[in-house]
């Protein structure tokens, strides 16, 4: 079977190979965990942000953050996984979201999850551009259906960093939070430990090296341009240290285990045989 | 800042006023009308106004329509079938309906 430049097309979930399904597991897993833990994170500006607007603005980014994890961990779910063994009974080190996502937001600070929105929809854009040409099919069609709903998260992003900056105490803001969060953002580039079988595969059809590249191409003159100043030389050499915890491989901050008992309390409290579910499988919805 | 919001369902409909957003410009208020007012109805089209931008005259300041018999206005009045043309049975509905609620707010 090929697909477009005739590429070797990978199989159903049933036919792949075991290196094949890894690095398929490794990649959807990464994914699927960020966008649900970003997800989790937003919920707690539900009815403490600045405005009403504001408030439902990030409601709705944390709603449709939730619904592209479904269809993420929907694919790990055809290699046998039920949903309760991903997540709600899984252990917190098996999670392999970037540690940018899991951060808690230091109290009343906007700023935070407005950067941490933009750094994260930029890398998000890049990653899913990289597999719009996916070799895996069941990833390749999705992406199109997650695209149309991230253009909106961030527009939102930018819209509000112009605004924030636009006043020199929202700037300072900005500029704390930009501190603290743009190390975490490269963590976002980590790779997991199949990531050469995920290129060599064609399941992404850029390393994650060259979506950084883009990354920075894209976010430093941005956010420069709002006079928020990042550790880049005059050359454009980017300087910064990774966090010591970053995510990919299971390594996660102390933050960690604590959201995920958070998350998970009232599945274990009501001692549930199976995660109610209230939305149709992604499979049989157009 | 106030602007309120006019969504139209299908290409073609009007935009209907459905409720406002606060928002600093037009951009941001687009941006959280499109959350607040077609998150789950259905939209074609959506309009963001400032609320200073839009004049009103109400019913305490005008008498809508005049005081005076005006059933010259009905087509009916004139020498026409009613079903010589469906915009004259159009007109005709129409203008029963407004007798109707005139009538009631009476």
């Amino acid at each position: 079977m090929t697909i477009a430049g005739d590429e070797p097309s990978l199989g159903a979930p049933d036919d792949l190979s075991p290196r094949e399904r890894e690095a398929v597991s490794a990649l959807v897993r990464a994914m699927a965990d960020d966008e649900f833990v970003l997800a989790e994170r937003y919920t707690e500006w539900q009815v403490r942000s600045p405005t009403l607007e504001s408030d439902l603005a990030l409601s709705n980014v944390a709603q449709d953050e939730y619904g592209h994890a479904r269809l993420w961990y929907d694919l790990l779910q055809d290699f046998g996984a039920s949903e309760a063994e991903l997540i709600w009974e899984a252990d917190p080190v098996d999670f392999r979201h970037a540690t940018l996502v899991e951060l808690p937001f230091p109290e009343g600070d906007w700023a935070d999850p407005i950067l941490r929105s933009y750094l994260f929809d930029v890398y998000e854009k890049l990653h899913l551009e990289a597999l719009e040409d996916s070799s895996y099919p069941r990833i390749r069609d999705r992406v199109g259906k997650v695209q149309s709903e991230e253009t909106f998260h961030r527009e939102h992003a930018e819209n509000w960093l112009e605004r924030l900056c636009a006043d020199p105490d929202g700037r300072e803001r900005v500029q704390f939070a930009a501190d603290r969060l743009f190390p975490y953002g490269l963590t976002l580039f980590v790779p997991t430990d199949r990531e050469s079988a995920i290129v060599d595969l064609g399941i992404r059809t850029d390393p994650l090296d060259s979506l950084r590249e883009d990354w920075f191409a894209e976010v430093i003159p941005f956010l420069e341009s709002l006079g928020i100043d990042l550790p880049v030389t005059d050359d454009g050499v980017v300087e910064v240290e990774l966090p010591e915890k970053i995510g990919r491989r299971g390594d996660h901050t102390d933050h960690w285990p604590d959201l995920f008992a958070e998350f998970t309390h009232t599945y274990r409290e009501m001692d549930l045989d199976e995660p109610p579910r209230l939305m149709e499988d992604p499979d049989d919805v157009g | 800042m106030i602007w309120e919001v006019f969504r139209q369902e299908e290409a073609g409909d009007y935009h209907t006023h459905c409720g406002n957003v606060h928002a600093p410009d037009r951009d941001m208020a687009l941006a959280f009308a499109r959350i607040q007012h077609a998150r789950r109805m259905p939209a074609n089209s959506l309009w963001v106004v400032p609320k200073d931008e839009i004049g009103e005259v109400d019913a305490d300041e005008a008498a809508f329509g005049g005081t005076t018999d005006k059933a010259y206005r009905w087509a009916q009045t004139f020498n026409t079938d009613e079903n010589f043309a469906e915009e004259i049975a159009e007109s005709q509905r129409e203008q029963e309906e407004a007798e109707r609620k005139r009538e009631e707010g009476a």
